[in-house]
């Protein structure tokens, strides 16, 4: 694997979604590359900024049990 | 409402996912009650439509789906409401921090705010705010993204790779503006 095909796969490599093979060689790759490898680690770094951004909303207790008790 | 106790069961198991659904529909609405609004009526035709979910597939992409659809039904009008992506071109902000000098570049993201990611994921056009709401904050495989979304997985991936883009470059834009990073010396970006 070369650095463009490297790049090309990152987004899929962090969001899980290569195959096995390909999760092998990209890692082989990053073992082997600085450059890579640290933008793996921005990219993944990112995408846990975004999620640790938007996922502290959680919906109101009060908000809850009025559902439940519409619900069941 | 409810009686029966698989219709209870159903309930309890659908309302383990109201954190998801009341997140993605405060992100969509940007509004705390019309969130509320779209998630009861999500979750209320979930169970009129109980009969319509196939046990052991993905609850939560399918209360996911009801709520979007619901979404675009009753908050947005028509899909072409949605308005289409500024052209960033190919930005990639681990490249535009590393041709800066900006090392190691992922400080950069350490100083940036969780209440700027939020505005800059809120102000991505909302058919590609969803498939980051999915694959990014709710952690959904593409797979179960197309199916929450109703398209192709190859559609998602295409939205995906446009919205990331155009959320760094709104990361970066505020990074320069707020003085964390001094932005290109080339006179395109500078405020």
């Amino acid at each position: 694997m070369n650095c463009p095909d490297c790049k090309d796969k990152l987004d899929r490599f962090v969001d899980r979604e290569l195959n096995n093979t390909e999760v092998l060689e990209l890692q082989l790759h990053l073992e082997g590359c600085p450059d890579c490898s640290d933008h793996y680690e921005f990219q993944a770094h990112l995408k846990r900024l975004v999620k640790h951004s938007c996922d502290c909303d959680a919906a109101p207790a009060a908000f809850r049990e009025k559902l439940r008790q519409i619900l069941t | 409402m409810a009686e029966s106790p698989a219709r209870l069961a159903f309930a309890e198991e659908a309302l383990t996912h109201l954190h998801t659904l009341y997140r993605g529909a405060l992100r969509l609405t940007r509004d705390p009650d019309q969130a509320q609004d779209l998630v009861q009526e999500a979750y209320l035709r979930a169970l009129r439509y109980q009969h319509s979910y196939q046990t052991g597939t993905n609850m939560k992409a399918w209360l996911f789906a009801i709520m979007r659809n619901l979404f675009w039904d009753r908050f947005k009008g028509t899909r072409k409401d949605d308005v289409s992506l500024d052209d960033v071109g190919d930005f990639v902000l681990f490249e535009k921090l590393r041709d800066e000098g900006a090392r190691p570049e992922a400080d950069v993201l350490d100083r940036i705010a969780a209440s700027e990611v939020v505005s800059a994921v809120e102000t991505l056009p909302p058919l590609h705010r969803e498939v980051v709401l999915l694959v990014d904050v709710e952690g959904f495989s593409y797979k179960d993204a197309a199916q929450a979304l109703g398209v192709p997985i190859g559609t998602v991936m295409s939205r995906l790779h446009r919205a990331r883009q155009q959320l760094q470059k709104s990361l970066y834009d505020y990074a320069v503006e707020s003085g964390i990073v001094r932005g290109s010396t080339n006179g395109a970006t500078p405020q």
